[in-house]
């Protein structure tokens, strides 16, 4: 993988903390159709207090690429409408946040589903689709 | 009426509106159970190989991949039937295969020491009936188990507990993030870091033993203080809370010995995952993680995460389950090289991934059956609709004798 | 004040005449001055349209009763749960030993039920903020954490 500088100097990276949750509205939608549109709108999404959206200069509905050891995604960006203090952005447990979980789980058959470090920046890029995460592409 | 699966509160107050041998709609059952209970956009089609077939090849190439595999695994019956749990296990112990759930990444572990009768417990009744004191710790119940509030623990009526909510009961959340529960919870809300379960239980045994812990004293105290006056108390066990402190259960009995007013209740996810829990320690002492030779014997290395790690399993039946959802990516390589065998009443993600798919009935509104609430009360599950699906415990039975 | 062209963004606009009426804008018409009701419009009951419906559902809700005690409902951020069914103080009298204890209710005398998955009201006139001896009751919007109900 080579390194672009210049569009690394224009997408800056940021180092961020991710937690995972379950969302009822989430849910219903993967009871009807996990394959449907509502489904992906409501799960590649991740969620951020408006300061830490400020300082990383993103804005609600732009893509982002989250990437770390173990693979990478490209979801939207939120701003949660909760008084969040900041320092921790928030997933809906779903494929898209799986794709960052690590495998390392100590022998004890638990992965660390709930602190997760990643890597955060702009991308231009699609929503990565169901059926990539599915296939492994 | 019929019993909504939508997760382990089993709400057996559903009415359903049926037009043309369809549900049209449903009356009591919460977002998450009426959307459940209309079922799925998209049935599971038999298939071999990804190509259309019928149910009765699709079981016989099952038979013939578990035949040539020495080490196959059966995962999943937590959407099932108690029954068909039953046929799980034999099936298991037939072909001497592991058998696991989802339980294994959730609350399975915290359950068997709850089987093991090495912490106290009590049913969703008692609470209703009795508990003034709530701790939702590491739950979003509102989200998750969305009419526990409301049917069993914060605003209903008790017999002991008559007054309403905001004289007779307190609800406390402890969390990462300020959930919907939380939010009930208003000045009872303590937020605690990622990870920071372990620190905040050390803190409040400090707190409870009457010392001030160095962080947050003031807050430790008054919660301490306020847990301490608890006639009958409960602590909702959430998977944030399980995720935080692993399978060290330790911290979690040293606390629960502090608090002997207390019950402690796993906020079990899907409807039927304490009736495998159960079934298989009946059977073999052990909730999950077991592997079935002459006898079940119960490692970390059967667990599904571990055994698709170590490629230490040659073929898979997935049974009302969806891993390739649920699992981390970083482990699902495997998948692709041995022989999946799923059986679903929905196309699932890991039904587009699958040898043989073979389609069944949805439990709870194609066919009957029993389930075990996350209390450990068993509730009746009723067929409303009639079709040709078969059940899953049948699907299983023609397997077994098709083997 | 709902106005005719809220309700006409919210419609398909397709004027597939469906309804009767020769165009959304003249279905919105009808709406609005109640002579239609939303389910004339079967476009509107198709998947795609799902989130516009539940609006216009919540849009449409308030009854006679409703606007006088000024409750609105909004079905698209209700969860269901339920909390509102147990906790309001009429529907625990008119029913103690069924919504009182957390069950489903048992009469048509509660004023919260839940139906495909989210609240509705009725009985309104039994509300504690009607009438002559209104009081501000806040029991039905204290433990919705999602402001599904509010009180204009």
């Amino acid at each position: 993988m080579g390194i672009d500088i210049g569009k690394f100097l224009k997408n800056p990276e940021f180092d961020i903390l991710i937690t995972t949750y379950r969302d009822i509205f989430q849910v219903e939608a993967l009871e009807t159709d996990r394959f449907g549109e509502e489904y992906k709108k409501l799960s590649a999404v991740i969620t951020m207090s408006k300061n830490d959206l400020k300082k990383m200069e993103f804005k609600s509905g732009d893509h982002v690429k989250l990437s770390n050891t173990y693979g990478s995604v490209i979801v939207e960006v939120k701003e949660s409408k909760k008084n969040e203090p900041g320092g921790v952005a928030f997933m809906v447990n779903s494929p898209w946040s799986n794709c960052l979980i690590s495998d390392e789980t100590e022998g004890k058959g638990i992965p660390e589903f709930k602190h997760i470090k990643a890597k955060i920046s702009l991308s231009k890029e699609q929503i990565t689709q169901i059926t990539e995460i599915i296939f492994h592409k | 009426m019929l019993t909504c699966t939508g997760c382990s509160l089993l709400c057996e107050d559903i009415e359903a509106i049926i037009e043309d041998n369809k549900i049209k709609g449903t009356k009591n059952a919460c977002r998450r159970g009426a959307a459940r209970i209309k079922g799925c956009a998209n049935r599971l089609v038999p298939s071999i190989d990804q190509k259309p077939s019928d149910v009765e090849s699709s079981i016989k190439k099952a038979a013939e991949l578990l035949r040539n595999a020495k080490s196959p695994m059966i995962f999943g019956f937590d959407n099932s039937s108690c029954e068909a749990q039953v046929q799980g296990i034999q099936f298991a112990q037939k072909i001497h295969a592991v058998i696991d759930d989802t339980s294994s990444f959730c609350q399975g572990l915290l359950m068997e020491i709850i089987l093991q009768k090495k912490l106290k417990t009590c049913s969703l009744d008692d609470i209703r009936n009795k508990a003034d004191v709530l701790v939702y710790w590491g739950s979003d119940a509102q989200d998750s188990h969305p009419r526990h509030l409301s049917r069993f623990s914060y605003f209903p009526r008790g017999e002991s507990r008559q007054r309403g909510y905001e004289e007779d009961r307190l609800a406390i959340a402890i969390d990462v993030r300020e959930s919907n529960t939380a939010k009930i919870c208003k000045k009872h809300f303590y937020r605690i870091n990622p990870k920071g379960d372990r620190e905040f239980i050390l803190a409040l045994m400090e707190a409870l033993s009457g010392k001030a812990p160095v962080n947050d004293a003031k807050n430790m105290l008054e919660l301490a203080g306020v847990l301490k006056k608890a006639q009958f108390g409960a602590i909702f066990v959430g998977i944030g809370l399980m995720y935080s402190i692993k399978n060290d259960f330790e911290i979690l009995t040293k606390l629960a010995n502090m608090l002997p007013k207390f019950s402690i209740m796993p906020m079990v996810g899907h409807y039927n995952m304490r009736g495998l829990n159960e079934a298989l320690f009946k059977e073999t002492g052990y909730v999950n993680r077991v592997k079935f030779d002459e006898k079940g014997v119960q490692d970390n290395k059967y667990a599904l995460i571990e055994a698709l790690k170590n490629k230490s399993i040659d073929a898979l039946v997935v049974v009302g389950s969806d891993p390739v959802l649920s699992l981390p990516r970083s482990v699902l390589s495997h998948l692709s090289s041995i022989p999946v065998i799923c059986i679903d009443p929905c196309q699932t993600f890991t039904s587009k991934i699958s040898s043989v798919n073979i389609p069944c009935a949805a439990t709870g509104v194609e066919s009957a059956g029993s389930a075990v609430r996350m209390d450990g009360k068993v509730i009746t599950l009723k067929k409303i609709i009639e079709n040709n699906y078969r059940s899953d415990e049948d699907v299983i039975k023609q397997l077994m004798g098709a083997i | 004040m709902l106005t005719v062209i809220e309700i006409y963004q919210l419609l398909p606009k397709t004027n597939c005449k469906i309804c009767g009426d020769s165009t959304c804008m003249a279905f919105a018409v009808s709406l609005l001055g109640r002579r239609k009701k939303l389910v004339e419009c079967t476009p509107i009951l198709e998947e795609n349209f799902k989130k516009q419906k539940e609006k216009l559902d919540s849009l449409l809700l308030p009854s006679a009763g409703a606007s006088e005690t000024g409750m609105i409902v909004h079905p698209e951020l209700c969860t269901g749960c339920g909390n509102c069914v147990v906790a309001c103080p009429v529907d625990v009298a008119n029913d103690p030993h069924g919504a009182g204890m957390g069950c489903a209710p048992t009469n048509d005398r509660v004023i919260f039920k839940v139906v495909e998955g989210k609240v509705i009201a009725s009985n309104v006139q039994e509300c504690r903020r009607f009438g002559k001896n209104k009081v501000l009751c806040y029991a039905c919007i204290d433990p919705c954490p999602t402001g599904a109900i509010e009180f204009a």
